[in-house]
């Protein structure tokens, strides 16, 4: 068994394992590396001409790529005797009751994304083994970097590869799975989000997989590493980040900050503000960005502008559903040294509150 | 990587293959012994299931598909693994199968990409006269389109190219590739237009080229795996020296790190010229202010890519360049360098007619060479008008051209192939290609048979296309297997010697098909052989007139000795013969 699933922490450098990885390979080695966004896959590309260019067999994909390439293109006859895949449609979205080819293809006999994950699985088997047999003799190693963003039938396709002779190595942090293939469908419910710890768990105790947990942190800051543990709850078992950030400035951790104080906050310390989505922390004039955004990057200091729930988290203890701790992690761990968090009622929280030095002083003041 | 690793097993299985030895094959009866052993596999091959077939590493194209191109208007063709010998009528598509299959192969057509070769001659002239009236009757047919499709075997090596793009009914995956060329709807006014007033050549300026593997994608270079050598006898006299086919085969002969030396080395050689012959000159031209802005002028080696080292290096045989040399001596090294076992040689070898241009022995010492190198993991294709080839290479790799299909010759026995290839002088071809034939033993009966024929219907056999052939000495049963196996009506003629008739029929009755192929055997009361059954029908009164033969001399004995004397008499007597029953019958028979 050489399938491994490698659960990263963010800021634990896992793109730069799986470089390390593929410049560390035979180089007639023929690799497939896999991943989701198109900015992680300029990101591969280009650290794979540095470190391993002498590799000529390592291919880069995007998981859509990969999914038209060697199934939905070559096989789609299988399915609908005659047809072709004539592009792909990233936005679009099958009518809900469109039946036969009309809920996979568009008009132009574009793929739509959201249900290509499905075909694929779906032509594996109506393939009766041409599918895979094919995939077994182009690659011997697929390597699927940001593994936590598949959601629904991709990780059906991952288990049809987990079967295969082809050598899977994925990498992903699932605290951090906020992005999901195809929003609408319910098919894995109970693996998407956060809850693919549960599925890759199951893999390992059959033997098809085996977990690494890699725990270190480069980027955040020891208490913004242990508030960000702190989100999820404990039942789902995640290991305790350590972090390897040893830099101390005059302002390290998660703090508190009431809204009266955020325009001061923001003046001395220029955090990136993150909001959840356009609707929201429509009471700061900021320049926001949205949690799902934020994903991949590193910031000094970011200032959140909490949900309703995650206030309640914060103020009551009360855990965040899946999905919303997600989001919630994502946004946390961008920063190095700290985060604040816009906040007036702290409840039971014992995150301290942020004060501007004047009103420190007015305080003491008022004290003496 | 998987095609090194059988690469490297093969070339161990191979080790015995040289490249001198290559003449006296023919008559060394350990190397056809040798070749015994390896064809009966081969007929069961062809019947061999998919999976089967992919445990074995030769040949990979496993169907052929051809449709609107040229005079193929839709051919299928399942050819043999490892030789083809495509034999045919003139005008029966041999050249074009070759160079259809090719060009799905390679994307090119001699050295230039299809979308720059096509041309309105390219469509099938039937599907074009087709779409006009279809058109100017109103129905509003699409546009006729050409369509080469390649089946190959399902191996690993080839799996990128696998998947169910394809014409296969059922659904089915398989590597392949399929090479289309339709109208182009980015043109589709300027086409509807054209069809007001239609004329038989299609305006191709609006049609496009898909090249594209049976996975849907599109291809742009030759996947190095379907690496292909084509040998056609035009001879090479391109002021480069080498032509388009021989630079891609000596392309795949190098190593690419035998072809980087080179061309460094050539470089290397090109920019010291510049430092010591012209050094002199330049110093010379150095004063003279020829150019417009008295900018200093120079002679100097051109380094740039137009100039590589592949457009002055050429082979050389005997001293002599490549295109110097003979047409013959240039398809020979052609094959041998095509052929010749080395890591990169072409998976497929197309060879056009390799009769042409050569003397009756260097073309048993090609044919020799053909044979010694074909190997594992190539497979043949050889058109050819030549019975001596056909024979040579082996009758049970024919492929005969017809009307939309290629026969194959599936169920011969690898004994009677064999028995052709020890004696290739026979014409065999006349055979395959007739559409009747009539097989007698000798020359003698051959020329009875024909007179007998021009006496009954007035005109002779070949005017009502009839081939008669002499089987002069060779085993008529192998003559009879042969057109069994190629289904072909037959009339066949022999003495009896002496035995039953019924006997001779019993030991040919596999080959035999009633109302198709009959055997026509004279009664053993009538006499032997053609001559006493002759006299026995004719009458000794009779024949000494005809033959000329006087009155003391003993006519069955004179002709017996003298039988294609007695028989050319016969033929060109003006009083006819009183024909022997059977032979009657038989010219009956065939003339049906």
């Amino acid at each position: 068994m050489v399938n491994h699933l490698t659960l990263a922490v963010a800021g634990s450098r896992k793109t730069q394992g799986l470089v390390e990885h593929c410049a560390s390979l035979p180089h007639e080695r023929r690799v497939l590396v896999l991943t989701y966004t198109q900015a992680n896959q300029e990101e591969l590309i280009s650290r794979l001409k540095q470190h391993a260019g002498n590799h000529h067999y390592i291919e880069v994909m995007g998981w859509f790529t990969f999914l038209l390439r060697h199934f939905a293109r070559p096989f789609l006859p299988f399915k609908f005797a005659g047809q072709r895949v004539l592009g792909f449609n990233f936005d679009g979205r099958p009518h809900r009751m469109a039946k036969g080819i009309g809920r996979f293809l568009d008009s132009n006999g574009a793929a739509y994304g959201c249900e290509l994950g499905r075909l694929a699985h779906e032509l594996v088997a109506e393939s009766k083994g041409a599918l895979l047999r094919r995939l077994e003799c182009i690659y011997d190693e697929i390597l699927i970097d940001e593994v936590q963003d598949l959601s629904a039938h991709d990780w059906e396709i991952i288990d049809v590869l987990l079967h295969s002779s082809i050598d899977i190595r994925m990498v992903g942090d699932i605290r951090q799975s906020v992005l999901a293939t195809n929003p609408r469908s319910s098919k894995n419910a109970k693996y998407s989000y956060a809850g693919a710890i549960k599925w890759a768990r199951e893999r390992q105790s059959k033997g098809l997989l085996e977990i690494l947990e890699s725990v270190a942190t480069w980027r955040c800051h020891p208490d913004v590493a242990e508030f960000s543990d702190s989100i999820f709850d404990p039942s789902w078992r995640f290991p305790e980040t350590k972090s390897k950030n040893e830099t101390v400035t005059e302002h390290d951790g998660v703090f508190l900050v009431s809204t009266k104080h955020v325009t001061e906050y923001v003046r001395l310390f220029q955090p990136q503000c993150l909001r959840h989505s356009v609707s929201s922390g429509k009471a700061f004039d900021l320049d926001y960005l949205n949690f799902k955004v934020s994903k991949g990057m590193t910031y000094e200091r970011v200032l959140i502008v909490p949900t309703a729930p995650i206030a309640k988290f914060i103020a009551s203890g009360t855990y965040l559903e899946a999905s919303s701790a997600s989001s919630f992690y994502v946004a946390v761990t961008r920063a190095r040294q700290s985060v604040a968090i816009v906040l007036d009622k702290a409840g039971t929280s014992s995150l301290p509150f942020w004060m501007p030095a004047v009103v420190t002083a007015e305080r003491m003041g008022l004290e003496d | 990587m998987a095609t090194g690793i059988s690469r490297k097993a093969s070339s161990q299985t191979v080790q015995k293959q040289t490249f001198d030895n290559h003449a006296g094959i023919v008559d060394n009866p350990n190397r056809a012994a040798g070749l015994i052993d390896m064809h009966p596999a081969r007929s069961k091959e062809h019947s061999a299931s998919p999976e089967k077939g992919a445990m074995e590493e030769d040949g990979v194209i496993r169907k052929i598909k051809i449709q609107g191109y040229r005079i193929h208007k839709n051919l299928t063709v399942e050819p043999n693994r490892k030789f083809n010998l495509i034999v045919g009528a003139n005008e029966s598509g041999k050249s074009t199968l070759m160079e259809a299959v090719a060009l799905a192969l390679t994307g090119r057509i001699n050295g230039r990409s299809v979308s720059e070769e096509l041309n309105p001659h390219w469509f099938n002239t039937t599907v074009v006269e087709e779409f006009i009236k279809k058109r100017a009757s109103g129905v509003p047919v699409s546009f006729p389109e050409i369509l080469i499709e390649l089946s190959f075997e399902d191996l690993p090596e080839l799996q990128s190219l696998c998947g169910a793009i394809n014409s296969h009914v059922p659904t089915a995956a398989c590597p392949g590739v399929t090479m289309r060329v339709s109208a182009n709807p980015e043109y589709a006014t300027e086409l509807e237009e054209w069809a007001k007033s239609p004329t038989s050549l299609l305006p191709v300026e609006y049609y496009r080229c898909d090249w594209r593997s049976f996975a849907d994608k599109e291809l742009t270079t030759r996947p190095k795996v379907l690496a292909t050598a084509v040998i056609n006898s035009h001879t090479v006299r391109t002021s480069s020296g080498i032509d388009y086919h021989l630079r891609q085969i000596l392309g795949d002969q190098l190593e690419p790190a035998e072809r980087a030396q080179i061309s460094l080395e050539y470089r290397r050689v090109k920019a010291s010229m510049s430092e010591t012959a012209l050094n002199a000159v330049n110093t010379r031209m150095s004063s003279v202010h020829a150019t417009l802005h008295s900018r200093p002028i120079a002679l100097a080696m051109d380094q740039s890519a137009r100039t590589s080292w592949e457009g002055v290096v050429t082979p050389h045989v005997d001293d002599l360049p490549f295109s110097m040399s003979g047409q013959g001596q240039q398809s020979a090294i052609k094959i041998s360098l095509a052929m010749s076992r080395h890591a990169g040689r072409a998976k497929f070898v197309m060879i056009e007619e390799p009769e042409n241009h050569l003397t009756h022995t260097s073309l048993v010492t090609l044919l020799s060479r053909i044979e010694s190198l074909a190997g594992e993991q190539q497979q043949l294709f050889v058109t050819t008008h030549s019975s001596f080839v056909l024979n040579r290479l082996g009758l049970d790799a024919l492929l005969l051209m017809g009307n939309d299909v290629a026969a194959k010759l599936s169920i011969l026995d690898p004994e009677t192939v064999n028995y052709f290839k020890r004696l290739p002088g026979y014409d065999t071809l006349r055979i395959v290609l007739a559409n009747k034939i009539v097989l007698v033993e000798g020359p003698s009966d051959e020329i009875v048979f024909e007179r007998i024929f021009q006496d009954t219907y007035g005109k002779r056999p070949m005017q009502c296309g009839i081939d008669v052939l002499s089987m002069r000495g060779l085993s008529l049963a192998r003559g009879l297997e042969l057109c069994a196996a190629l289904n072909k009506p037959i009339t066949a003629l022999r003495d009896n010697d002496g035995v039953d008739p019924a006997e001779h029929r019993g030991l040919a009755d596999a080959w035999l098909k009633k109302g198709e192929r009959e055997l026509f055997i004279g009664e053993v009361a009538h006499g032997k052989t053609l001559e006493p059954q002759l006299i026995h029908h004719s009458g000794e009164t009779l024949l000494r007139d005809i033959l000329g033969i006087a009155a003391h001399a003993d006519l069955l004995k004179w002709m017996s000795r003298e039988k294609t004397e007695a028989a050319l008499r016969i033929s060109s007597a003006s009083k006819k013969i009183v024909p022997p029953a059977y032979m009657l019958e038989a010219v009956k028979f065939a003339h049906g």
